[in-house]
């Protein structure tokens, strides 16, 4: 047992020795990290940012090893977020964690000598580390060439040559954990700490100027890989074929656009029987619990406030499931970064850069993991803007409102034949509504806020793979993870205390009283003469203030005020009751406002992190509300 | 500095930009400000490394280059903040060196 590991003042110790997972993006890192710690894996945000860490354990015969999978980066520069936690974490300065007490660095080596540019930084630390090259069958394949033992050497560290889809290669890995507990000689750390001279470590100053550094760093670099005989494998012909169709003059956009429409085709066709089948097991749930409890507040809280509640959002599992699904092949596979570069031409008109591209599509499922992955963006004023307009792309909490507030006011009636009616025309406006709005938004901070020139763009177009079912599977696993948190924390405490503002002051019999005259309806009394003018009643006010937890609460809310339970055949009874409260122009009213509103907590929550304080979320929140007030009494006054 | 007449035809150092496909060039200068050339460095483009240009995305967008035996996507923008020499006059100048 390394004594590093007991060391006082280490933080959350749970004596297991803990080992960060480090190297440059798409290096194989997180493959590695699934097929060592399988599925015992958690996913948790680092204090005060929203860089995601994920922790799992090994369980070796001689007792368990801690790892935590970092983000891929390309230095320890402090120069984007995922660097800065990247470092944080390695020299033991975050909050809450003890410093690692080993690391592994995970390259490429069919890109070796560019990945060992961010061996030094990480060796200069001085920290036991084992270095994993991964993908050498594909080095072997392309005849590629290297000598790990003389590569050892050159290191001072262990070095390891993996396929890290074939766990039997794993095992010199294995090795390496074990000996943390027992003490092998597998765990070194690098001699050569003279090349601390870096200016990624604590409070180093730049002695040189940037370019030499990284010069040197190159040249450094290009010797070790030289007297390891390395020799860089042959271009690979099944990549060059595919680069020639994705980024072809014509068939490239065409691709691109293909992809697109598949990604949006399932999120609102084919995941629609699923998210069906959701919500019928909801309800029956919930018709079973209520023939089961005896009459009761308990059983109305459980039903009316919990069920409806949580359940309301349990639906869009499905479909942000689907995204994540598409997110990931697309990833994996190396085609998001084409599709970044495809993009970027448009983006960049609009003030954005191609990698915003994927933030904004994962958008249209939910904003919080768009604003999450906006991460990626490494130019800071790119990444700002992006998360900024993120939130004006139609995410799927939106759905239910539109779809209830479009059947209720909106008369079907075919435009091109029987697969496009009004209605079909109406939904597809909201969601071009919300991209003018994020174009012009994005240009408009551009040339305000966040003036001044953008970074170089830089994208490096990974070699395609075929992604792997595990990496797929551990993905959208915890993708569920935090979705049902976020829906079992605020929703459920949301429509707890709506439940609870129904009930009082209860009326002299004991009885809850008539929701008009409930603690909720004298507040929705209270801001009725603020949304007078948009042709909303007091009804729709408590809407709207629920659904600022996030939008879709709105339509339970709607249903516990208008006293309907929402299971599908009376969803038509919620419809006619809306009808008798607005008339076409308030209900459009209402959709235009659903359209800019930053009605969604978790978002501001998010904004607050990756921003780090509260000037931007609370600029975006004022900035969209009032969008969404003007366009909404507009809306109003004309139709 | 001077160069050999066959040489002196076309301008030494083009930025990157100019370069047509498939031509190897070496790195001699970057003309970016201050930290902004970080990404750069960090992805090994660094004076003194090979690029190659091998493709040109769709509608005026970014360029692909070959760098280190990695795909690298720069803008045109950037393309023509880096200058270059074609690698085999590189060659030659390191020899008169």
């Amino acid at each position: 047992m390394l004594d590093r590991g007991s060391a006082p003042g280490a933080g959350v110790d749970r004596g297991a020795p803990l080992v960060a997972v480090v190297g440059p993006p798409n290096s194989g890192k997180s493959t590695l990290f699934n097929h060592l710690t399988g599925l015992r894996q958690r996913v948790a945000n680092y204090p005060g940012v929203t860089v995601e860490r994920r922790c799992g354990t090994v369980n070796l015969p001689v007792g368990p090893v801690e790892l935590i999978d970092l983000p891929g980066v390309h230095g320890l520069s402090p120069r984007s977020l995922d660097q800065m936690v990247t470092r944080d974490v390695l020299l033991g300065e975050f909050e809450g964690d003890r410093q690692p007490d080993a690391i592994v660095l995970v390259l490429d080596a069919t890109r070796l000598k560019s990945h060992l540019m961010v061996a030094e930084p990480v060796l200069a630390l001085g920290l036991p580390t084992l270095v994993v090259l991964t993908m050498a069958d594909e080095l072997n394949r392309r005849y590629g060439a290297l000598r790990r033992s003389s590569l050892s050497e050159e290191l001072g560290v262990e070095v390891a040559l993996v396929n890290a889809r074939d766990a039997a290669t794993l095992q010199p890995v294995r090795a390496f954990l074990k000996a943390l507990h027992t003490g092998g000689e597998e765990v070194r750390a690098c001699p050569i700490v003279a090349v601390a001279e870096h200016p990624e470590g604590r409070g180093a100053g730049r002695a040189l100027p940037m370019i030499d550094l990284f010069a040197e760093r190159r040249q450094r670099a290009r010797e070790l890989g030289r007297s390891a005989g390395f020799q860089a494998p042959r271009p690979s012909r099944t990549n060059e074929r595919l680069d020639a169709l994705a980024l072809h003059r014509f068939w490239g956009p065409v691709v691109f656009a293909g992809v697109v429409a598949v990604v949006f085709q399932s999120i609102f066709a084919w995941a629609v029987p699923l998210m069906d089948g959701t919500e019928a097991a909801i309800a029956a749930s919930g018709n079973y619990l209520g023939s089961v409890l005896p009459e009761s507040w308990f059983r109305s809280l459980l039903l009316d406030g919990v069920w409806a509640g949580v359940g309301s959002v349990m639906v869009f599992l499905p479909q942000i499931l689907i995204l994540f699904f598409f997110i990931a092949i697309l990833e994996d596979s190396g085609y998001m970064a084409r599709a970044a570069v495809i993009a970027d031409r448009l983006m960049h008109r609009v003030g954005l850069q191609g990698k915003s591209f994927l933030p904004l599509l994962s958008a249209y499922a939910c904003a919080v993991p768009a604003i999450m992955s906006a991460r990626t963006v490494e130019d800071e004023r790119d990444r700002i803007a992006t998360i900024f307009v993120a939130p004006f792309m139609t995410c799927s909490a939106r759905l239910p409102v539109y779809a209830l507030l479009i059947a209720a006011f909106i008369p079907a009636q075919p435009i091109l034949g029987p697969f496009f009616g009004t209605q079909a025309a109406v939904l597809i406006g909201l969601y071009v509504m919300g991209v003018v709005a994020a174009i012009v938004t994005a240009a408009l901070l551009k040339r305000t806020l966040l003036r001044g020139r953008s970074a170089p763009f830089v994208m490096e177009l990974p070699p395609y793979r075929l992604p792997t079912v595990r990496s797929i599977l551990t993905r959208l696993l915890d993708r569920t993870k935090v979705f049902l948190r976020r829906a079992g924390k605020i929703i459920l405490a949301v429509t707890v205390v709506l439940w609870v503002f129904t009930q009082f002051p209860r009326m002299p019999g004991g009885e809850a009283p008539p929701i008009g005259d409930s603690a909720l309806g004298q507040a929705g009394q209270v801001i009725e003469p603020a949304i007078e003018p948009l042709g909303f009643d007091w009804r729709i006010g408590i809407g709207l203030v629920t659904s600022l937890a996030a939008r879709e609460v709105i339509v339970g809310t709607l249903g516990t005020i208008y006293g309907v339970e929402s299971d599908d055949e009376e969803a038509f009874e919620l419809q006619a009751a809306l009808q008798q409260d607005l008339d076409l122009g308030s209900a459009v009213a209402l959709l235009v406002f659903f359209v800019f509103a930053l009605q969604c907590m978790s978002t501001v929550a998010i904004m607050r992190r990756e921003t780090g304080g509260w000037r931007w979320p609370a600029l975006q929140f004022c900035y969209m509300l009032l969008l969404a007030y003007a366009g909404a009494w507009v809306a109003n006054a004309i139709l | 500095m001077k160069r050999k007449p066959e040489t002196a035809q076309k301008p030494a150092d083009r930025m990157l930009a100019d370069v047509p496909l498939e031509e190897e060039v070496v790195l001699v200068r970057i003309d970016v400000a201050g930290d902004d050339v970080e990404p750069l460095l960090e992805r090994g483009i660094v004076p003194g490394c090979t690029l190659c240009p091998v493709r040109h995305a769709p509608v005026g967008g970014p360029t692909v280059y070959r760098v280190d035996g990695v795909l690298v996507a720069l803008r045109r923008e950037t393309a023509s903040c880096l200058c270059v020499r074609s690698s085999l006059e590189a060659a030659g100048v390191l020899d008169s060196n």
